[in-house]
């Protein structure tokens, strides 16, 4: 792993991610599966038969135009929106109007937004604290000293009993990423998480993600750090028009696109 | 760095200081001149016209003669030592509020305190215990701030820069307010040991019960705007919740509740409240009109309320809800942690303001025959052949009473503002 600023180089494996780890990607489990997931707003179809599915402790980047449906795509995993057609199962729960299914799946799937969405008034330690006090029903100090660990991790312990409007924006984001590992998720979803912030942030927050992807974590990224890409995902989903056009690992969306559409978009952007 | 970037140039001379201030201002052209010249000389026949009037005319002795009419009614005189504890109480926490929010309460708490200095050595009728009592304001706020630590975000002032480690250990040990918890609790204890002093109770020597009626002037319309807005809070906020709620039956209710009170003048409330609703009571139900009077202000302000803390939750982005989402929390904890203390905190300042309207319209129980400061002045000038010229005195005193108390609440919400911009993004 690259030498990055504060976050740990060395990257602590549990043993059970090791053993999915050293299996190849064909040999584990899906741990998300869509079925001609669709989507409308209105009349507007936003998401259109797409299906996918993502093995254990595989990244998976997601990019294309705006307005392609690839954020709406990431939200439907954790039903921040719902999806109207089609099936989503997540690590073998079913996404259905069962609350009871909506609370497990939301345990198992972390989220991080563009704008962080930290909660502004509460401190850092707060925001990363409080779901798993009051969801997960751990005691106080276990949650603080599970968060401390966090914040060690993306490489700002310091910052605990600081409002985030006292952090940089790149502070911010990872401690959104601390916040949504604090619930102890099998998957992360990224939505765009440095497309708010100056250049001079984006490498701390991409290093943070390198080092989660690192640990087998299993990610949905959509982002358009290309180099973040290349380097870290396993395989890239391009979508237009809500649709999934091409779904390949990155040496063949680069090098080779199977799609006219997908080589035209990746000519505009690099 | 090495290379040092020139000096900036200075600004010209005619856009900064005294000579620019004014250039900008009120002389930037010929029509904004004469608009500044026009405007002087009438404001300053005004002002000269008023202040001949003021200083040599007016004869303000109706106000001195009568000034605990006008603070207190007709509260009776063995009690107004009881009052004076209240003052008290009321500078502890100023105190506390002093220590724990320098910003915001700092100017407050010593402007009352200086004012209660001055009421207490001002040379007119008034028992020297009383005036005794007045004069601890001072050192009460004083005790109100020790017995608050120092939120650990500022650095020490300099009192205690001068007290010096000899001190510290011991102001440590006696700033027992040391949580937001246990200042809310003494704030709860000051208030319901105010409302024993001012009421009294029943068969306890020294705390005789005093007539509700007997309440009035100033007191009674801060009284009345203060409980009023504390009791409206919680259920504007609950009337809030029940109009954002998905239950229709709840929510249909809530929207008729807070349009039928905003829908008519606080005046007809109180008219029905007196003459109307105790119609509908048993017979042996006797409420005293101050109560109702209490009620329906609450009741009218908590619609108002309900409707400045929907906004409030309005105005809190929709990525803290799904963010709250995304993290497990159920609707109900999203909106106890989440929504509802961020909105609650963006309508501070229209909390504010909405306790100056309210405490302007407490002046109207003097329809349900209540003396409030307003009515008291009427009745002095016109209940006396004496003072029967004096109006223009008596109403000029309370209207620069009720301006003192409106602008600087109105101050303090400024100040709340600011020290709240911080947390924000």
């Amino acid at each position: 792993m690259a030498e990055t600023n504060g976050v740990q180089a060395a990257v602590d494996i549990p043993a059970d991610k090791a053993e999915i780890l050293a299996r190849p990607l064909e040999e584990r489990d899906d741990i998300v599966v869509c079925e001609n997931v669709h989507k409308w707003f209105g009349d507007f179809c936003a998401v259109r038969d797409v299906s996918m599915r993502v093995k254990r402790g595989e990244v998976v980047v997601i990019f294309g135009p705006s307005g392609s449906g690839k954020s709406t795509f990431i939200r439907m995993i954790n039903r921040l929106e719902e999806h109207q057609q089609g099936r989503i199962v997540i690590d073998g729960i079913e996404m259905t109007n069962d609350v009871r299914n909506l609370d497990a799946i939301r345990r198992e799937v972390g989220m991080v937004f563009q704008q962080f969405n930290l909660f502004p008034h509460i401190t850092v330690l707060g925001n990363i604290t409080l779901a798993p006090q009051r969801v997960r029903h751990m005691p106080r100090s276990e949650a603080e000293a599970l968060a401390m660990q966090l914040l060690e991790r993306v490489g700002i312990p310091e910052q605990a009993q600081k409002y985030p409007a006292e952090l940089s924006g790149g502070q911010q984001q990872r401690v959104a990423i601390a916040r949504a590992l604090a619930m102890q998720p099998q998957i992360m979803l990224f939505d765009e998480p440095t497309s708010a912030l100056d250049p001079e942030m984006i490498k701390e927050v991409l290093d943070a993600m390198r080092e989660l992807a690192a640990t087998g974590m299993t990610m949905l990224c959509v982002t358009h750090e290309m180099g973040f890409a290349r380097e870290v995902a396993d395989r890239m989903a391009f979508f237009d028009e809500g649709a999934l056009v091409e779904l390949g690992p990155p040496d063949q969306i680069f090098n080779n696109p199977q799609e006219d559409r997908t080589k035209l978009f990746l000519d505009q952007i690099l | 760095m090495t290379a040092r970037a020139a000096p900036a140039p200075l600004p010209p001379a005619t856009t900064v200081g005294l000579q620019g201030w004014l250039r900008q201002n009120l002389f930037s052209s010929w029509g904004s001149s004469a608009v500044t010249i026009v405007l002087a000389v009438v404001l300053s026949w005004v002002v000269v016209n008023l202040g001949a009037w003021v200083f040599v005319e007016a004869d303000w002795t109706v106000i001195i003669s009568r000034v605990p009419l006008y603070i207190v009614g007709l509260y009776p005189y063995e009690g107004y030592w009881r009052l004076c504890i209240c003052l008290l109480l009321i500078s502890v926490l100023l105190g506390m509020s002093w220590r724990a929010w320098p910003n915001a309460a700092r100017r407050f708490a010593f402007a009352f305190g200086v004012i209660m200095l001055f009421v207490g050595v001002f040379p007119h009728e008034m028992a020297p215990d009383h005036r005794a009592l007045l004069l601890l304001n001072l050192p009460f706020i004083g005790l109100g701030y020790v017995l608050t630590p120092r939120p650990a975000e500022t650095s020490p002032g300099r009192f205690e820069a001068m007290a010096g480690s000899a001190l510290a250990p011991a102001l440590e040990r006696v700033a027992i307010f040391s949580t937001p918890r246990r200042m809310v609790i003494a704030a709860l204890v000051a208030l319901v040991l105010t409302m024993i002093l001012i009421l009294g109770i029943a068969g306890v020597p020294g705390l005789d019960p005093v007539n509700p009626q007997d309440l009035g002037g100033l007191m009674i319309n801060l009284l009345l705007a203060f409980f009023g807005i504390v009791c409206s809070l919680p259920i504007g906020v609950g009337l809030a919740l029940g109009r954002r709620s998905n239950l229709p039956i709840l929510k249909v209710a809530c929207v008729i509740f807070i349009e039928v009170i905003r829908g008519v003048p606080l005046i007809t409330l109180l008219f029905m409240s007196r003459h109307i609703l105790p119609l509908t009571f048993p017979e042996d139900l006797n409420i005293d009109r101050v109560y109702l009077a209490g009620i329906t202000i609450t009741i009218f302000s908590s619609a108002y309320m309900a409707e400045n803390v929907r906004g409030g939750m309005a105005a809190v982005q929709a990525g803290q809800t799904e963010a709250a989402q995304a993290l497990g929390l159920r609707g109900w904890q999203t909106t106890l942690l989440i929504t509802l203390p961020q909105g609650l905190r963006n309508i501070i300042p229209a909390i504010v303001g909405q306790f100056i309207s309210l405490f302007k319209d407490t002046s109207l129980v003097y329809f349900i025959g209540m003396l409030d400061l307003v009515e008291m002045g009427r009745v002095s000038v016109q209940g006396n052949q004496e003072f029967i010229d004096n109006g223009r005195e008596v109403y000029l005193f309370i209207a620069l009473v009720f301006w003192v108390f409106c602008f600087s609440m109105s101050f303090i919400s400024r100040r709340i503002e600011g020290v709240l911009g911080v947390g924000r993004r």
